[in-house]
């Protein structure tokens, strides 16, 4: 017997949709579920002090700002202080001129926290000009 | 006049397109490898330039420092030697202008974030950045 088609010709076929929405939904709500949204992160730039720096620095004086990072905070001009107090005196002193070289000098027992923060004070009043040494 | 049992269809088309377009923005903005070490705990840094990956030129160089001193990249520990075989092998491709990220942790000492610096500075590469966070989006980051 021969295979009829069961279908009359001038009618389009109706596709089950119910199936395809169910996995587009589970789909869906996975995705939601996993998002997970990322930190905006920031860059802070320091320059490690090149080998020829203590020769420059001798040819072309310069305004230098020393800052200590010490295990338990800052020590800027022989004083130490917490983030707040180094953030006044370096606005203070970024009034002056903010093309002075910063000198960080950061101990081996701080804590690298310590050192982000003196580079954001640094970049929150415009220093740019900034070195890392290591102690 | 309408029939009493009239069965109303609802127009699925609209509903699916747009449940498409979510499915695509998800999966286009869905990160399935974290090739980054996610146990570091990054220290605020709101005043710094904004990280994107416009500004960050494909060469970028990300070295990761963990709370105990792991020195890494994509998550790969490294000792020193390997780090600078592959500055090394970097600077011979690309010269010594590409940037260097640090992603240390904020409670690391500096000795071990210096080491990496000192190795980075032997090896010819002066200028280094740190990250830090800009905004706080994750749930569980402090």
């Amino acid at each position: 017997m021969a295979y009829q088609r069961k279908q009359k010709k001038g009618e389009s076929p109706k596709l089950d949709m119910t199936p395809m929405i169910d996995v587009v939904f589970q789909l869906l709500i996975f995705f939601v579920v996993t998002l997970k949204q990322e930190d905006i992160l920031s860059k802070l730039d320091a320059a490690r002090p090149a080998p020829n720096t203590d020769e420059r620095v001798k040819d072309k004086p310069q305004e230098l700002i020393n800052i200590i990072v010490a295990p338990q905070g800052f020590i800027f001009n022989g004083r130490p202080m917490r983030i707040q107090e180094l953030d006044r005196s370096i606005e203070r002193l970024s009034g002056y001129s903010k093309t002075a070289m910063v000198i960080i000098k950061c101990t081996s027992d701080s804590a690298h926290a310590f050192l982000i923060q003196a580079l954001d004070v640094c970049y929150k009043h415009g220093m740019t000009n900034l070195s890392i040494f290591s102690m | 006049m309408a029939k009493e049992y009239a069965q109303c269809e609802i127009d699925m088309t609209p509903m699916i397109d747009v449940v498409f377009q979510l499915i695509i923005f998800f999966v286009v903005t869905m990160q399935m490898n974290q090739d980054s070490n996610q146990d570091i705990v990054l220290e605020d840094g709101k005043n710094g330039i904004i990280l994107t990956a416009d500004s960050m030129p494909p060469t970028t160089l990300e070295i990761e420092v963990d709370r105990r001193g792991r020195v890494s990249i994509h998550n790969a520990t490294l000792t020193e030697r390997n780090l600078r075989d592959i500055l090394r092998a970097r600077i011979n491709k690309h010269g010594n202008e590409f940037p260097v990220l640090i992603r240390a942790d904020r409670r690391t000492m500096h000795e071990k974030v210096r080491k990496v610096m000192d190795i980075c500075t032997s090896s010819g590469l002066w200028k280094l950045s740190f990250v830090a966070v800009e905004e706080h989006k994750k749930q569980d980051s402090k």
